[in-house]
């Protein structure tokens, strides 16, 4: 990428939203999942990563800069710091992704059993390359590091599943079930990290309060 | 030598990740075993079995276990490192998806050794499957007693959470899987002997015991057999002890995990999985794509053991043995190596930031066709300036893989440079394997944060 275009982007960068500022849109069940998080660690900040997720699930698949500011307020860090976190890690979306996010696994061993081949039919099947998304907003494609599936390769992530030994057969069926799908890949991924974390018993009380 | 099956003994039973059926195949009697035992005589068991830690770097578990303080003024807290991203290992993911109940197991017994107070299993976000698996197995402890208050009458009182990554290799090194424990960056911090070691101030500052799935998942099986029985297998070895899950990946007719004991040969596991696909043997990575590279000629008495294949130059590691045949195209799988260091290389040290790109780069140029005679040079030099003087062991891991193959297969660097074209170009497997021709690595860390650029792109910025 041009430098010059680099530098644009980091100075173009608009103020962040102040955290008192914005509303908030943790619902109700978001805001005990959140406290149950929180009696995990013995402090608040630590639930940053699990609190990104919520938030991830709660905004729609993407960490909006409201997002980042509301979890910044609602653990009371920095938002400097949040974003800090928020950026660091690959699988917070920081830009609006498609319904589906097809990540394809292009790593060593996925490499050797030609995961490039199917990126390259990926790309002219839906008509985008690779980091696009599709213009009616149902694919994005990404490519990822080692899903440590190897055994499996080809290997792709769609959301919360894994799709093992891909083909071009097995790939053009796994899109027509997509476009048939009501699912929303991102935010269904992030809402299922949210639960693992949960034990039985935050989610017993969590139902409990909302009787 | 056949496989050795102690940790997948039971994985193809139905329902194996079920308490009932792990009780019934003799699951938990490790734990009632341990908590009938004085904690120094757990971790004594633990040092008679020779355990070393499954990871990558095999240091002697029961060092850490002993390590933690004997008093609980500050709470303790056991880790199981479950972040498993070296490219080629599957094996943690297999453990915790078909047996879930072992690595709790494990956890507990781990806890009460060292007096903890609560256990996290940190498991990479990717890994939802298996970790819905081990969220089960979970509560199903806790409605057992096996966790929570008073665990068996014991007055032994420990919890176990679940915490998920969200997608970065470098949160599988051990301060920096702390660091983004406690909601920070997944950098490393500073380590023994310039801080503490994690046995003494850890994760919020107390006692921490950080262990790999597998290590975790062993200690069940040692206080069940006893710590000598454990130490027989493997005996053969210098000092490798037990059994260890290799994940076989790459040109293998049947890929998978395949549990052997400690001295078997390389060639025995390749056997294992199938033998080679697709044509002869080239070499192979032995564990994990951190780990420098073996050519055929050498692979054939390699054994595998710790201080075995460290004589062949090279290391177990995490087990992610990744198989080549006869038509890869070396330089290929170098930048691609490379890629991957350079876009997981956390970004705190300048010689491990900016090195792991250059090797990209120059990488790329060679597979560009506009290699230069000296570039083989600069890549070793490059690799020199990493190793040793990174913050942390993911530069050193940048390194080794890549000097690694250029020392065994310079032919084909130097082929590539002068030809512009791979040694094995015009085989079907090369065509398999190479980057399509426009291809512009998407790499999530620039397109993060573009407020703008599309703006900028189109001249209104
Ligand atoms: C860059 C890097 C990545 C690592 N990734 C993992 C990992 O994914 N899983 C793991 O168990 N250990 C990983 N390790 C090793 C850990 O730092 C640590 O040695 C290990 O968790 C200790 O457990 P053990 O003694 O049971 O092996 C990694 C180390 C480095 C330097
Ligand atoms: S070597 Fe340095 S830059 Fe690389 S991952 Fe470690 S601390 Fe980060
Ligand atoms: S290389 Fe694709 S899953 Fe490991």
């Amino acid at each position: 990428m041009d430098r010059n275009v680099e530098l644009i982007r980091i100075t173009e960068r608009p103020k962040p939203p102040r955290p008192e500022e914005i509303p908030l849109r943790f619902s109700e069940t978001a805001v005990q999942e959140l406290d149950a998080l929180v009696s995990h660690y013995p402090d608040k900040k630590s639930a940053l990563l699990p609190a990104l997720w919520l938030a991830q699930r709660e905004y729609g698949g993407v960490l909006t800069p409201e997002a980042i500011a509301e979890v910044a307020l609602r653990l009371e860090r920095s938002y400097a710091e949040v974003e800090g976190v928020a950026t660091f890690y690959t699988m917070y979306n920081k830009q609006q992704m498609g319904k589906f996010m097809l990540e394809v696994c292009t790593n060593l061993s996925c490499m050797l059993c030609g995961s490039y081949r199917l990126l390259e039919y990926l790309e002219e099947k839906l008509g985008i390359r690779l980091g696009e998304t599709t213009p009616d907003g149902l694919f994005t494609l990404t490519e990822v590091e080692c899903l440590n599936n190897c055994g499996d390769a080809p290997v792709m992530q769609v959301g919360d599943v894994y799709c093992r030994k891909m083909s071009v057969e097995k790939m053009d069926a796994l899109i027509d079930q997509l476009r048939g799908s009501d699912e929303h890949s991102v935010t269904r991924l992030a809402d299922a990290i949210v639960n693992i974390q949960l034990s039985a018993a935050d989610k017993a009380r969590i139902a409990s309060e909302h009787e | 030598m056949a496989e050795y099956k102690l940790l997948t003994q039971h994985i193809d039973v139905p329902d194996f990740y079920q308490m009932q059926v792990y009780e019934s195949l003799g699951g938990y009697l490790g734990l009632k075993k341990a908590v009938e035992m004085e904690r120094q005589e757990v971790i004594d068991e633990i040092k008679k079995s020779g355990l070393r830690g499954r990871g990558g770097a095999g240091f002697p578990a029961w060092i850490k276990w002993n390590g933690i303080p004997k008093d609980t003024s500050k709470p303790h807290y056991v880790i199981c490192n479950s972040d498993e991203g070296e490219p080629g290992t599957f094996k943690d993911w297999e453990l915790m998806h078909k047996a879930p109940h072992q690595l709790v197991e494990g956890m507990i017994i781990a806890g009460y050794a060292t007096l903890a107070k609560a256990g996290y299993i940190y498991i990479r976000g990717e890994y939802v499957e298996c970790a819905q698996r081990v969220r089960h197995a979970i509560d199903q402890a806790y409605e057992a007693g096996y966790l929570g208050k008073n665990i068996l009458g014991k007055g032994f009182d420990y919890d176990l959470y679940v915490h998920m990554g969200a997608g970065s290799y470098e949160c599988g090194e051990e301060s920096a899987l702390m660091s983004s424990l406690m909601g920070e960056r997944g950098q490393p911090r500073l380590k023994f002997p310039h801080a503490p070691l994690p046995t003494i101030a850890g994760v919020w500052n107390c006692p921490t015991l950080i262990n790999n799935c597998e290590t975790l998942s062993v200690a069940p099986h040692v206080i069940n057999n006893g710590g000598e029985w454990y130490a027989q297998i493997g005996a053969s070895t210098k000092n490798s002890r037990g059994t260890k899950l290799f994940s076989v990946s790459g040109h293998v007719n049947k890929p998978g995990n395949y549990e052997i004991e400690f001295g078997t040969s390389l060639m025995e596991l390749i056997e294992l999985a199938g033998g080679v696909s697709g044509g002869a043997l080239k070499a192979i990575i032995p564990g994990g794509s951190s780990m420098p590279i073996l050519p055929a000629d050498q692979c054939q008495d390699a054994i595998l053991g710790y201080e075995e294949l460290m004589e062949k130059g090279t290391m177990v590691g995490s087990g992610g043995c990744m198989v080549l045949n006869e038509h890869s195209c070396i330089v290929t799988f170098a930048w691609r190596t490379a890629e991957f260091y350079a876009h997981e290389s956390c970004g705190k040290c300048t010689p491990c930031r900016e090195g792991t790109r250059w090797m990209v780069q120059i990488l790329e140029r060679i597979l560009q066709g506009k290699g230069r005679p000296e570039d083989i040079e600069l890549l070793l030099e490059v690799c020199d300036q990493i190793d040793g003087r990174s913050f942390c062991a993911l530069g050193d891991a940048a390194a080794w893989p890549v000097r690694g193959m250029i020392k065994q297969f310079r032919n084909e660097f130097e082929y590539f440079i002068e030809h512009g074209k791979s040694i094995v170009a015009d085989r079907p497997e090369w065509q398999r394997m190479a980057p399509p021709k426009h291809y512009e690595r998407y790499n999530p860390m620039r397109y993060d944060y573009t407020y703008g650029i599309e703006r900028a792109l189109a001249g209104k910025g």
